[in-house]
């Protein structure tokens, strides 16, 4: 026993080493970078604004509504994202310290508590403009309305929260904190777990002076409640007024003038120029809504506006700002932004040409809406757009096969669109086309008419839109006699099947399929979801005031995914919990949602994707976070659904409710993971998660994932930053345990595009988002087991020939690591003139076909082999791009030989010249000498231009004439021209005719001035052989 | 293993030896040779080569010289691009659109040739240079661990320092500099430590604009400690026809920019071939190279 005891053990951390699976983090993964390509032309939700003037500087802090916290210090002009690096990117209030424009406190979680809003997890502080952020606390608060510091003790933070959206929680209502946000008090807190604040206000005069509005709120998946549960329940909204720094609290709602109770959502704000004056905005029973003002410090209120934009949906639009010098200016970000110069007494519309839906304002003069943040220079009459805050808020994402492919997309309030996923000079805001209109989700090219766009406005208004012309169709499945309303999800799943081309899928409680473009629709199931009465209550949805947008719209289909197996195999899963399965076309249907383990009843299913290697496979992802339930559920099932497996382990890093699961089309062991918090990967089958953050992708939603099929690419739409493209995803197919093992490995599998050098675009200043083009180099992807610190690691290329044709730089870092070689082999070598000639700083671009790369990491090389092809787009043949690196080859080294000629010439002048400066000025030699080097730079102005100072001289020599016809030759795809092939010849002949005029001269003169040099012990002179002068180039 | 030991080792240890920036800095000394072998080294010439976008390469030198003067060459077509400051005075020629004679530096270059100029960097000796160093805590980077150091030059310039946990050498380096009132933010990461002279150096720098993938690569090929480098080197040349130079060069903070110093991009790709490249628009401002950064150019694009 004794004896076999440690031979046991051995056995067993063996196998558990064997077993084991290495290790992949974040970072592992993470050096495949992406390209953000915006849009900052839809941008997106702005929450919150505040902005300070440093000086000459407007420093100006977004806050977005799921897209973190954006920084100018130049009043606009740029911005760089501040809060990247933050677990969360909802926010909802940012305040700027009065005393010190460095200190900024962010309230994360926005207020606007519309069906798809993000949530927060506390309040954060920079101390040094937004460089770092600390969490102060206040962590279940899920989302803040606004930030009031003391300006006169700037320790002393108000923090009002509205709370949790989706469920009960103590965590609401006013916070305080006296030591700069190290402890906290609630100071103020609603009469039930559904009551938090909604807005609060302070004298600046007397900071002891606070108003703030309680809101008793709710949303669930199917309803809303702005007030007490139904439209004259009691609720525990209310004003309250504190005048001893939040201790005391007493509610002012009976005060004289307000209206009387129920109420909903209440906006509060003090008149800094006259404290006295205080405006409440009350969502009351009609006719009872609208602006109060108070002259008296809140003693006794008179009805103002209840004019359209200010009673419209208050959950959505509860926020006032008074002028601080001004009390009768305030503004009211409604629909429409509007303003009042009578103190509230009368309304303008001063919304202009914004996207409307406004949140908030800052004076004098921005606001933040919908579509994000807009500049006002003449007091809010018309607007400037900021074209570059790209915190578009996608719903989903497809590709389509053009080349380069392109984009679709939709987006919440902003529409549906195209945009290039790559273009010459950068994917600008105008490379993105809008197709359609209101709030946009699912977005498709008709696979079988590439000139057609499906589209969708909420609640499933199918359209089909002639790219071209932009005429659009309506194709909504229609009710039958009697049928009453369908019900449509306000995200209604359109599904393209991926077997057969132009046949779509549309879900309400039915499923639909057209084979004709939408033309006709069969109905191919009955009603999947549970049909719940009570959560068919919708006309009834919004508390206070009805709010009935197809928001709440529930029971209904959610996911479709067809089988690209087997096309009789369609998954179709529902927001009120079913999972059904059809294996014959839908004709018969099975719910299998009760063979899910472990999930919640009625779990929201937010994605299926039916797997691609077998057709009895599928992925779901299941979001419960409308039951306050925030964790991420997925699973994976074998067997059409009879049985589920989780893939998201509890102790999994994995943060946030699922959106979305694909499963990789090579790769069946490569799962992504899109979640509230980001994209999680896995290469082993959900057994370990990493979250990709390439380039620095912030924690944002990922709400859709779309994998290139041909291109290979991992195409990501957030929801408040756009959609971000990981080129070339083939080296994540490939870390498994034998690759995770190495020290080094090359994962190169794609061949490399020689794409067709183009331009595009134009200056467009410094205020517009420029989304980034993939790399035009050829990408060389590898992975190190741990990060490159001493000692060289260097890569090398090589032709067929074995012939090095240069070097590339490498990457250092620990996991996969991308470096580009630029297909090109090195410049040739140029005559020294009067400027550089850029033209010919690049070399001809190698043919395609199979180069080797080589890696030498200390003493370890590694090889990898890399093909090149050309640019699918080209017209051009493998005899046109050969003749096209013949002639580059022809005139490269006619540059080499002209650089020769002049070397040698000038060799032979800079000879004379020394000879000469060791002789008295009037030496006869001395006379030859200076004659002679007259004539020798006589020849060599012949070739280049000598014409110096810096400025455009027009002076053209034989190098300049060389150097752009190697330039259009070498830039240029294709076969050169007639002219161009001429003109190689032309220039060939007038450099020897240069050089040969310069040999007659050697052969005529050297020998004379060397007899002449000899008389004088000088030194003879010796021009440059070709062999002397190619040394030195190989040396280097 | 020996990071896992480490790692265990400092979970263990961190409640009793929390890093201060002292103990990384010197640490980091110890690493890279220590100070005898630093204070050993009078000047150093570092070459190699400059990569951008599209097979743009180039040739770089850097020479130094204690206490403080420098000059960074880029080499192109037999064309020689300076950037040199001689302890007093910034100067550049730029001569690859046919100018040859010296100008002044602007605001933002003079500051980086100033900063570059700090012989040996900003930690070594780091009080008596009137930096002030702090360490704000643990940051991967990249994949590894690293110790984060503050650094904050007498002009206000921040660089954060990453200094890699097991050895304690910088791996990455951003810098803020302040220009007019701008933050101007680069990248810059470091590799392939190598020993001459035993002091170990980084032969591999990868620069770019805080955001940007556009990336600016040095290789170094040779680092000769020890050259003789006469200091007319770093002086400002005199015009060719003009008085020399007075002896006495101005003070550098009072060097003005005479024109503005915002500064183009190197070619990373020929976005408008051939022609185009060198006049891209009529005022002349065509991709003109700047001369070489050796840590990070402030020409490159900004974040938009």
């Amino acid at each position: 026993m004794m004896k076999t005891a440690p031979f046991i053990i051995t056995i067993f951390a063996t196998a558990a080493l064997a077993q084991a699976p290495v290790k992949v983090d974040s970072d592992t993964i993470s050096g495949l970078g992406a390209r953000n390509i915006g849009s900052a032309t839809m941008s997106g939700r702005i929450a919150a604004i505040d902005a300070v003037s440093d000086g000459p500087r407007l420093t100006i802090y977004i806050g977005s509504a799921s897209g973190g916290v954006w920084k100018s210090q130049n009043g606009g002009t740029t911005y760089k994202p501040v809060f990247d690096k933050q677990p969360v990117q909802s926010i909802g209030a940012v305040t700027i310290d009065p005393k010190n424009s460095k200190v900024v406190w962010v309230g994360s979680g926005e207020a606007w508590t519309r069906n798809s809003t993000s949530i927060g997890d506390g309040v954060y502080k920079s101390t040094d403009g937004g460089e770092n952020w600390t969490n102060l606390g206040l962590k279940e608060s899920e989302r803040i309305a606004k930030i009031l510091i003391d300006p006169t003790d700037t320790n002393t933070v108000f923090v009002c929260v509205p709370g949790k959206l989706w469920s009960d929680s103590a965590d609401r209502g006013v916070y305080k904190t006296t030591d700069g946000g190290k402890t906290w008090n609630q100071v103020l807190k609603g009469s039930n777990l559904s009551t938090g604040c909604s807005m609060m206000s302070m004298d600046k005069s007397n900071p002891k002076t606070l108003y703030a509005g309680l809101w008793d709120f709710r949303r669930r998946g199917w309803t809303f409640r702005s007030g007490g549960e139904g439209s004259n329940a009691p609720s525990g909204s209310g004003l309250y007024k504190s005048t001893d720094g939040g201790a005391a609290w007493n509610e002012i709602s009976a005060a004289q003038g307000l209206p009387s109770k129920p109420w909903g959502r209440v906006a509060v704000t003090v008149a800094q120029s006259n404290p006295n004056v205080v405006y409440t905005f009350i969502e009351a029973e009609p006719p009872k809504n609208g602006l109060y003002r108070s002259d008296d410090g809140g003693k006794t209120w008179q009805a103002r506006d209840r004019s359209q934009n200010m009673i419209w949906r208050p959950f959505y639009f509860a926020n006032l700002i008074v002028d601080p010098k001004n009390p009768d200016k305030v503004y009211k970000p409604d629909l429409s932004l509007i303003a009042s110069n009578d103190g509230g007494k009368s309304f303008s519309n001063i919304a202009g040409g914004a996207h409307g839906d406004f949140h908030d304002v800052w004076i004098d003069l921005i606001t933040g809406d919908d579509g994000g943040v807009w500049y006002s220079y003449d007091a809010g009459n018309r607007w400037w757009k900021a074209d570059n805050l790209p915190v578009s808020q996608f719903y989903h994402v497809s590709v389509d096969m053009d080349q380069p492919y392109h984009v679709y997309g939709g987006l919440q309030d902003n529409s549906s669109w195209v945009g290039d996923s790559q273009y010459p000079g950068g994917i600008t805001n105008d490379r993105w086309e809008n197709m359609y209109g209101g709030d946009g989700f699912w977005t498709f090219v008709d696979t079988s008419d590439p000139d057609y766009v499906y589209a969708e406005a909420q609640g499933g208004e199918i359209g089909r839109t002639n790219r071209k012309s932009h005429e659009s169709r309506n194709l909504k499945p229609l009710p039958q006699y009697k049928e009453g309303r369908q019900r449509f999800n306000w995200n209604s799943p359109i599904h393209m099947s991926p077997t057969q081309p132009g046949v779509l899928y549309i879900g309400s409680q039915f499923l639909y399929r057209s084979r004709d473009h939408g033309e006709t629709w069969d109905r191919i199931s009955p009603d999947l979801t549970t049909n719940d009465p009570e959560k068919q209550k919708q006309e009834q949805s919004g508390g206070v005031t009805v709010d009935n947008s197809s928001a709440e719209m529930h029971c209904t289909i959610y996911a479709i995914s067809e089988s690209s197996k087997n096309p009789n195999v369609i998954w179709a899963g529902t927001d009120d919990g079913n999972v059904n399965v059809t294996r014959d076309g839908g004709k018969t249907w099975t719910n299998v949602v009760a063979n899910v383990p472990g999930l919640p009843k009625n779990a929201w299913v937010s994605y299926i994707d039916a797997g691609h290697f077998e057709e009895g496979t599928a992925y779901a992802t299941f979001d419960v976070h409308t039951f306050g339930d925030m964790r991420p559920y997925a699973y994976k099932t074998m067997d059409y659904g009879k049985t589920w497996s989780p893939l998201v382990a509890s102790d999994a890093p994995v943060r946030g409710y699922a959106h979305v699961i694909r499963e990789d089309l090579i790769n069946q062991h490569l799962l992504f993971l899109g979640t509230e918090f980001g994209l999680w990967v896995s290469v082993d089958g959900g057994k370990q998660w990493a979250q990709y953050k390439g380039s620095d992708m912030p924690n944002a939603a990922v709400r859709d994932l779309q994998i290139h099929p041909r291109d290979n690419d991992l195409v990501i739409a957030t929801h408040g930053r756009g959609i971000w493209i990981v080129d070339d995803i083939t080296p994540l197919r490939a870390l498994n345990a034998d690759t995770l093992g190495k020290e080094a490995v090359f994962l190169q599998f794609t061949p490399a595009t020689e794409r067709v050098p183009a331009q595009g675009g134009w200056v467009t200043g410094d205020a517009q988002y420029v989304g980034p083009n993939r790399p035009q180099d050829a990408v060389i992807t590898y992975y190190q087991k741990k990060r490159h610190i001493f000692g060289d690691l260097t890569m090398e290329v090589f032709g067929a020939d074995g012939q090095s044709l240069g070097t590339i730089p490498t990457s250092k870092r620990r996991g996969l690591s991308r470096v580009t070689w630029s297909m090109r082999l090195k410049a040739p070598r140029v005559p020294t003139a009067a400027s550089a000639l850029f033209s010919a700083a690049y070399g001809p671009r190698v043919v395609p076909g199979t180069y080797t790369v080589k890696m030498t990491k200390d003493k370890n090389v590694y090889t990898t082999q890399l093909r090149l092809v050309a640019d699918p787009r080209t017209t051009a043949t493998a005899d046109d791009l050969r003749a096209q690196f013949d002639l580059s080859m022809k005139l490269y080294n006619l540059l080499n030989d002209m650089t020769y000629a002049v070397d040698r010439i000038n060799g032979v002048r800079m000879a004379l010249d020394d000879r000469l400066s060791k002789l008295p000025p009037n030496d006869a030699v001395a006379k030859r000498l200076r004659t002679a080097s007259a004539q020798v730079d006589e020849l060599r102005k012949k070739i280049v231009a000598t014409k110096e100072g810096g400025m455009i001289t027009g002076e053209e020599r034989l190098r300049e004439n060389l150097g752009d016809l190697y330039g259009n030759v070498i830039f240029y795809e294709g076969r050169p021209t007639q002219m161009q092939q001429m003109r190689t010849d032309a220039l060939t002949r007038e450099l020897a005719d240069v050089v040969k005029d310069f040999d007659a001269w050697s052969s005529r003169e050297i020998a004379r001035i060397n007899a002449d040099l000899a008389k004088k012990n000088l030194a003879a002179i010796q021009p440059l052989t070709r062999e002397q002068w190619e040394k030195p180039a190989a040396a280097e | 293993m020996r990071r896992a030991v480490m790692a265990i080792l400092s979970l263990l240890a961190f409640p009793l030896f929390g890093q201060t920036a002292d103990e990384i800095v010197s640490k980091y000394i110890k690493t890279i040779g220590g100070m005898d072998k630093i204070s050993a080294v009078k000047s150093y010439r570092r070459s190699g080569k400059f990569t951008g976008g599209s097979g743009f390469e180039a040739r770089v030198v850097e020479d130094k010289k204690r206490p403080n003067m420098i000059r960074q060459e880029f080499l192109l077509q037999g064309m020689i691009g300076v950037t040199a400051y001689d302890g007093r005075n910034g100067w550049k020629i730029d001569p690859f659109e046919g100018k040859k004679d010296a100008e002044p530096l602007g605001e933002a270059e003079m500051k980086k040739i100033v900063d570059d100029s700090d012989f040996e960097g900003p930690l070594v000796n780091y009080q008596a240079k009137g930096n002030k160093v702090e360490y704000v805590g643990m940051e991967p980077v990249e994949g590894t661990d690293a110790y984060k150091l503050k650094v904050t030059l007498k002009n206000g310039d921040i660089f954060y320092y990453y200094m890699d946990t097991d050895y304690f050498v910088p791996i990455k380096i951003d810098t803020k500099r302040f220009v007019r009132g701008e933050e101007r933010e680069f990248e810059t990461s470091l590799g392939d430590y190598k020993e001459v002279g035993g002091w170990y150096q980084p032969y591999s720098f990868e620069t770019n604009a805080k955001g940007s993938a556009n990336k600016q690569k040095i290789t170094i090929e040779k680092i000769e400690l020890n050259v003789p480098l006469e200091d007319a080197l770093f002086v400002e040349p005199p015009l060719k026809g003009k008085a020399p130079a007075p002896t006495t060069a101005p003070d550098a903070s009072n060097i003005q920019p005479k024109k503005p110093d915002e500064q183009k991009p190197l070619p990373t790709e020929p976005k408008k071939p051939p022609r185009t490249v060198t006049l891209s628009r009529e005022d002349g401002e065509g991709a003109l190279p700047e001369i070489l950064r050796f840590a990070q150019d402030d020409a490159s694009e900004e974040v938009r």
